[in-house]
């Protein structure tokens, strides 16, 4: 019997690829998960949803309650709270109860796309415990440049409070090397000096000796000659000729120095008007108050009013950032994890449904809600979206009420965006407020405010308004025994009504500011008449000061100048008269010789 | 101390299994993907069940997790500008954009600047991460493996509790 053959496969035993006994335990595992996603998920997507929505907003966002219900496509919101990024214990906003419609179907391509929200019970500006500023303290993502570029922005609105504290008007030290007279003087001086060096040297240049004593030596030989002395009539006009050219050159001397003169002249001017700027610099060390109208509105108001358009650019800016117009890849601050966030980068494309899209949202909201009547009003905002370029049309947002008109709309479509907004409130009780520099606290009452904003690409037109028919004035202690408190006190407490109102227009990085109230007439009339006697004075005091900097190096450059030009001017005369003298003597001497005299 | 503890019980779990070096180096490869990579992220669950359900080495996957978590944390910012640099290549644009309003393929975080990047990393990295851990595998076992496996520190890394839970997924 032969052996059987060995079995190749006992040899070798076959590589298995899978490790199907693990599938168990995997499917467990997979089972677990969705388990624990069933359980967790409203806590696991609230708590994203904070996280993003503090993110994104650069203040904190709080969700009391979230339910997702992913079958039907709803996501129920409790208990919504979103800080004020610029205010540290103030609300942006509450809500009671939001309703989200879904579609579930863009989920799978991680696009929210949200058909409808009901907002119901939306409050505005209410307190709040804590501090929930998170890009105002941190500077970080999106929100936190925004913020800081908005803040540096408003920075350059910085108008000098009016010094009326005291009513005292006060210098500040005068630097002699920050007045532009002094070099000015020690500079025309070395000109002058110069001048006069140069005009040694033509006068050397024209080697008039020679030709006066030429002729002069003719002279003397015309005197004893005969008229038949041919040769000597010869000698005296050639002379004669020399002196009228060495005259032509004194005369081209004499026209350099008269510009030479009129420069010198144009330089002592200079310093006078110099000497003007110099008044003018050494006022603006004089703290002095405003005594225009304009200025003292910008004054008053201009700190206040600068707040309103930071804020809704802060908001503009945001939109912009993450609403983008076109469709080129844009890159925004990833997810917050221990490892690197790195940048999350979304690639939009044409006739495809945007990352986010809010199509329409109703909102129910209060205004006043701790107020014994609440006034309640309803909005719409419609086409909220990440990729306006493909949803193609513009965001709106349209609010109304029995005191309220409100619209926005966010035009990012096209190339340039188009940021437009405006609003009228009536019947808002503003708080009190300390007027800047002025000794007085201003209670608005019921007001009614108007804000204008479009931001059209880098072009900024906005206006900000006040109106209140019924203020209260409250005198300040700290001004008790100030006697520019109490003119200021009387000159505004009489006063019913306020009228505020703030433009803003010109290229968004560097836009003027123009600031006017009703106030602004009444207080500086009253301080032009105490305060412009102090003013006066302290003006020529000042003057005085920069005079007697100044004198010191400015006379004795002005007695330079007309010395040198003095000296310039008789040497010009003598020479010129000598010419001339010896021209008429050789001339006459010629006639006597050669004139006929008949017997 | 305890997770020092069993890193070693994992490597000298990998290293004296019956698994065969490619097996073991196939696990370190998957793990090292693990360990790069920003771990929750859609790809990774696709990595651990490979690691689950393909014969390579399960420990030597933990381990090549263990290993390669701190260089992720060092290589971000490296990560963050290959991610960068090719999410903003011009010509792959396209490719990208399909890929962004595709269903699922989003929902893997590839737009992400250090998760593509960290991705493309581990993925240069894998072949010569092989190749490597294979032939240095195959060294140890020839030289000294015989010797640690006698070694009274061995006997009593392996006697622990954990080791009996790794022989579970041994290859």
């Amino acid at each position: 019997m032969s052996a059987p053959a060995p079995d190749s496969r006992l040899q070798a035993p076959r590589f298995k690829i899978f490790r199907w006994r693990a599938i168990g335990p995997l499917l467990v595992l997979l089972v677990i998960v969705a388990v624990l996603w069933w359980l967790f998920a409203d806590t696991i997507v609230r708590h994203e949803s904070q996280q993003v929505g503090t993110q994104m907003l650069g203040a904190r966002v709080e969700i009391e309650r979230l339910h997702l219900d992913i079958p039907h496509g709803k996501v129920l919101v409790y208990g919504l709270t979103i800080a004020s990024p610029h205010e540290a214990f103030k609300n942006l906003l509450q809500a009671d109860e939001l309703v989200a419609d879904l579609d579930v179907v863009p989920l799978t391509e991680k696009k929210l796309i949200i058909n409808r929200i009901a907002a119901n019970g939306l409050r505005f500006g209410t307190p709040r415990e804590t501090d929930g500023r998170v890009a105002a303290k941190s500077g970080e993502g999106i929100a936190g440049r925004v913020l800081a570029e908005t803040r540096e922005w408003a920075s350059q609105f910085q108008v000098p409070v009016l010094q009326l504290a005291t009513g005292k008007i006060t210098i500040d030290s005068l630097d002699p090397r920050r007045l532009a007279t002094i070099p000015a003087a020690e500079a025309l001086s070395a000109r002058a000096d110069s001048s006069a060096r140069a005009w040694k040297a033509a006068f050397d240049t024209l080697r008039l000796g020679p030709t006066l004593d030429s002729a002069s030596a003719t002279l003397e030989q015309l005197r004893h000659a005969r008229a038949t002395d041919l040769s000597t009539i010869n000698a005296a006009r050639q002379a004669i000729d020399r002196l009228k050219r060495a005259r032509g050159r004194v005369t081209t001397l004499e026209n350099g120095v008269k510009t030479g003169v009129a420069d010198l002249q144009a330089g002592l001017a200079g310093l006078d008007s110099t000497r003007r700027r110099d008044y003018a610099f050494a006022r603006s060390l004089l703290k002095l108050p405003s005594l225009d109208a304009p200025e003292v509105g910008a004054a008053l108001f201009a700190p206040g009013a600068i707040k309103p358009f930071e804020q809704v650019l802060y908001y503009t800016q945001l939109a912009r950032r993450y609403m983008p117009p076109g469709l080129l890849p844009r890159a925004t601050t990833g997810p917050s994890r221990v490892r690197r966030a790195g940048e999350d980068v979304r690639f939009p494309k044409e006739r495809a449904l945007p990352g986010f899209l809010l199509r329409s949202a109703e909102l129910s909201f209060l205004l006043q809600p701790a107020s014994a009547q609440p006034q309640r009003y309803a909005g719409r905002l419609t086409g909220l979206t990440s990729d306006p370029a493909l949803y193609g049309r513009p965001t709106a947002l349209v609010a109304s009420g029995s005191q309220l008109a409100a619209g926005a709309m966010l035009n990012h479509v096209r190339d340039i965006p188009v940021d437009t907004a405006g609003a009228t409130v009536g019947g808002i009780r503003l708080s009190a407020f300390a007027v800047p520099g002025v000794p007085v606290r201003l209670d608005p009452g019921a007001a009614t405010t108007q804000l204008g904003f479009n931001l059209n690409g880098d072009t900024i037109h906005a206006r900000f308004v006040i109106r209140s028919g019924n203020v209260r004035w409250t005198r300040d202690s700290g001004f008790a025994n100030s006697a520019i408190g109490d003119l200021i006190w009387r000159a505004v407490s009489g006063i019913p009504n306020l009228d505020v109102e703030a433009r803003l227009s010109g290229a968004l990085h560097h836009p003027d500011l123009a600031v006017r109230s009703n106030l602004d007439q009444a207080i500086a009339a009253r301080l032009k008449a105490v305060l412009g006697e102090q003013v006066a004075a302290a003006e020529k005091q000042m003057r005085a000061r920069v005079d007697a900097l100044v004198n010191d190096r400015v006379g004795p450059v002005r007695a330079r100048v007309t010395d040198v030009q003095n000296q310039a001017q008789a040497q010009v005369a003598q020479q010129r008269a000598r010419l001339n003298e010896l021209q008429k003597q050789l001339e006459q001497r010629l006639r006597d010789l050669t004139r006929i005299r008949l017997p | 101390m305890f997770a020092l503890i069993k890193l070693m019980q994992s490597l000298f779990g990998a290293l004296h299994s019956e698994g065969t070096p490619g097996q073991l180096a196939a696990g370190i490869v998957l793990g090292s993907f693990l360990g790069l990579t920003p771990l929750v992220n859609i790809h990774n669950a696709v990595i651990f069940a490979a690691l689950v359900v393909l014969n390579v080495s399960f420990a030597g996957g933990m381990l090549g997790w263990a290993l390669f978590i701190p260089f992720g944390f060092l290589l971000d910012p490296v990560f963050d500008w290959i991610g960068h640099t090719l999410l903003f290549t011009p010509s792959l644009t396209p490719f990208f954009t399909s890929l962004y309003n595709m269903p699922i393929v989003p929902l893997t975080n590839f737009n992400n600047t250090v998760v593509l990047g960290s991705l493309v990393f581990a993925g240069v990295l894998a072949v010569p991460l092989y190749v490597a851990t294979r032939l240095g595998v195959t060294r140890y076992r020839a030289t000294i493996g015989a010797r640690v496996r006698q070694s009274r520190f061995y006997r009593a890394v392996t006697a622990s509790k954990v080791y009996n839970v790794y022989k579970m997924f041994r290859p």
